[in-house]
């Protein structure tokens, strides 16, 4: 006979083979996604850290020059007159793309007639490619003829010329990453709003909460996943901002469009000055750091979720 | 078993996400065919109509002989394509090169010199334009011929022009009295712009023409000069007493609505490049071209530019390609077979004063701003300087938001800096 306690650890043994087993399959099915992330990703950035101490330059040179690439950093002004552009940017772009997307969400978040066609008809612009917007972008925006200016005509204001003043440029990039950024930003908040369960509306209701109440003291803070994924990307995404720049404005005028990414590039594969992009690059993406744990902080100082 | 399959497939995958990374052999040098012509390959950024006028260059030089056969592969970056193939010799054996990039890769001996053969087969150098072959050279070597060459000359809308009752300008003062009375302004809508100001990068021709230079003998920015005040005073001037433009004026009006086109622009500098676009979209345009006008001391002034044939260092076939590339570019009969085909201004003089261009109106100022343009100057961090520090600082002149003085002061400093750190050290 088999007493209890000898079942038990049989049991146990099974299911510790068991246990192991399924992790050795684990590993060995997450083992070509991590073979991929090491190399295309671990090493190269590894890479890249040391190529800022180098002079590469792809072709001839490849000698440790120490800190030279940084302390050539600190004194090139153009690269910090980027970084408050892209500074810019992302103060007036990422509340504005939070909001708007959000707005969108929670009023294409019921089940009335033509909803779909409506999310659908927000999220096209997305789909567009960013060369296709900016051209007609640039027309719209375009000082005489624009369709911007051909309004403001209208209440006897003379616009300005989008693109080329300086005052402006930035605006006219803000408007257009806008327009083509919040559609997919909606549909993330879309997929935020359908996991709030119904019950704590229902209770807030009979407690006597108002619309604008249910808004600010449930969705907003049952949504702080979703926004805080929503706000990261969109720092992330304007600190690295550069084709619909390149595009609109070519990173003019007057260098007010100029973002950290068009200097690597220009320095990097235009100059063959490998190294120095490489320090660049490094210092942006230790920014993006410090951005996002920024943002992490914020997020994690809101009220908790319910 | 499932486990050993499982790994295989794994490994597999691997595998192929690696293979994918390397190989990528798009036709780099090496090779024959079947009948034993060595096979050679050209890279450009030419596509679409381009790719064809080059691809009847290639079939006119394969039947021409029989030891050689040339291959076109179309590169939509191709210098980012020679940079990386430079670094694992997958090389091509000729590129199709924009000559002002020769100053930054040649002192990186990624190119072959091509003196030897020029001596070997007794080529005469001054056949070609003597500026376009500085654009080729780094410290006394060659290394390419020039394939084709262009630079800006005055376009004006003839119509207008006669309305206005004047004949095409050829100084300054001219330029200047005809934008002024073809500039049409609507109340505080500007309708016809006299003369574009839209591209500040022509500082660099201005400034010829007003008797000075862009760079010093010795590599020094040299704009902060009495020449830069005379251009930015004319340049003041035009935008601001006569208002013959307004900032921002020709963006974004795409090819089909090109300003010139549609009669929103009466006079502006630009190249032969657009002879095709103002002959398919302006039926109704009737265009003169002069060479570009004298500054106020009689000083003429162009810029030129064009590309030109190189060899990489990693070609396995030298001899061949520079076979190709003289057939192409020192032979009267091809040079000419190309400039009709592609509508280009060729590299080879005995080509171009070839009734086709010297007894053509429309080719003829070019020929003659050709005479005196200058290339860029041969320094490697010239254009970063004229992108990053030059034209930012007259932009914001042109804005109204800086002066003369500050402008061309920070041009210089900020361009002295841009040369200094971009300047190659060996």
């Amino acid at each position: 006979m088999i007493s209890a306690g000898n079942l038990e650890k049989r049991r146990s043994a099974a299911a510790a083979r068991l246990g192991k087993h399924q992790a050795r399959m684990g590993y060995l099915f997450v083992l070509p996604t991590m073979l991929l992330f090491l190399i295309f990703m671990v090493i190269p950035v590894g890479m890249a850290l040391y190529l800022s101490f180098t002079n590469y330059d792809v072709l001839s040179k490849n000698d440790w020059v120490g800190l030279e690439n940084y302390t050539r950093l600190l004194n090139d002004n153009l690269y910090w007159k980027t970084f408050v552009n892209v500074g810019f940017y992302a103060v007036v772009f990422v509340p504005f793309n939070l909001i708007i997307s959000l707005l969108l969400a929670v009023l294409l978040n019921r089940a009335a007639r033509g909803v779909k066609i409506l999310r659908t008809f927000y999220y096209l612009p997305t789909l567009t490619s960013a060369v296709a917007a900016a051209t007609v972008w640039l027309w719209m925006l375009h000082p005489e003829y624009g369709l911007v200016n051909g309004i403001l005509s209208m209440f006897g204001i003379v616009g300005p010329a989008w693109t080329s003043q300086t005052e402006t440029a930035m605006v006219s990039i803000i408007l257009m990453t806008l327009w083509q950024s919040v559609g997919s930003n909606m549909i993330i908040y879309l997929a935020g709003l359908q996991g709030i369960p119904d019950y704590l509306y229902e209770s807030a209701r009979l407690d006597g909460a108002s619309k604008f109440d249910c808004l600010r003291y449930i969705t907003w803070p049952q949504l702080r996943p979703t926004t805080f994924l929503v706000s990261t990307m969109a720092i992330i995404g304007a600190l690295q901002l550069f084709d619909q720049a390149f595009v609109l404005t070519q990173g003019g005028p007057a260098n007010a469009t100029k973002t950290p990414v068009y200097l690597i590039y220009q320095q990097g594969f235009n100059q063959l000055q490998m190294g120095y992009a490489s320090a660049q690059a490094f210092v942006l993406a230790i920014a993006i750091l410090i951005f996002s744990l920024i943002s992490m902080r914020i997020n994690k100082s809101e009220e908790p979720i319910l | 078993m499932k486990k050993a399959w499982m790994m295989g497939m794994a490994a597999v995958l691997v595998l192929a996400m690696l293979a994918g990374c390397g190989g990528g052999g798009s036709g780099a040098s090496g090779g024959k065919t079947a009948d034993g012509k060595t096979v050679l390959t050209l890279w450009g950024d030419w596509g679409g109509d381009g790719q064809a006028q080059i691809q009847t260059m290639l079939d006119a030089f394969n039947k021409s002989q029989d030891k050689i056969q040339v291959k076109y592969a179309v590169q939509q970056d191709v210098i980012t394509k020679f940079l990386t193939s430079a670094t694992n010799g997958q090389t091509p054996d000729i590129v199709f090169w924009d000559r002002w990039r020769t100053a930054l890769y040649a002192p990186k001996n990624v190119l072959h010199s091509v003196d030897e053969y020029i001596e070997r087969d007794g080529l005469n150098r001054e056949d070609f334009y003597s500026e376009a072959l500085k654009e080729l050279t780094y410290q006394d070597k060659l290394y390419g011929l020039p394939l084709t060459v262009d630079t800006r000359a005055l376009f004006y809308n003839k119509k207008m022009l006669a309305e206005a009752g004047m004949e095409p300008p050829k100084t300054w003062d001219d330029l200047e009295t005809a934008a002024k009375a073809m500039t049409k302004w609507n109340g505080n809508k500007l309708t016809t712009a006299g003369m574009s100001l839209g591209d500040p990068g022509l500082f660099s021709m201005y400034i010829q023409q007003a008797g000075g230079s862009m760079l010093t003998e010795d590599n020094k920015v040299n704009v902060n000069t009495d020449a830069g005040k005379e251009v930015l005073n004319f340049w003041g001037r035009l935008m601001n007493e006569d208002k013959v433009y307004k900032v921002g004026f020709e963006e974004g009006l795409g090819e089909g609505a090109d300003a010139f086109v549609t009669g929103k622009v009466a006079m502006l500098y630009t190249g032969p490049w657009m002879l095709s676009t103002y002959d398919k979209y302006g039926k109704d345009l009737e265009y003169g071209i002069v060479p570009p006008v004298t500054g106020p001391n009689g000083d003429k002034g162009g810029n030129m530019g064009g590309f030109g044939l190189v060899i990489p260092q990693g070609s396995k076939h030298p001899d061949e390609a520079w076979e190709f590339i003289k057939w192409w570019t020192a032979n009267k009969d091809n040079a000419l077979l190309w400039a009709k085909t592609s509508q280009n201004i060729p590299g080879f003089r005995p080509a171009v004063e070839d009734p086709y261009f010297s007894e053509d109106e429309r080719w003829k100022p070019f020929l003659e701003a050709l005479e005196f343009a200058k290339v860029r100057p041969t320094h490697p961090g010239y254009s970063v300087m004229e992108e990053n520090a030059l034209i930012p600082n007259l932009e914001l002149f042109l804005q109204n938001k800086q002066s003369v003085d500050d402008t061309l002061q920070k041009a210089q400093t900020e361009g002295d800096k841009q040369l200094a750190e971009n300047a190659t050290v060996q």
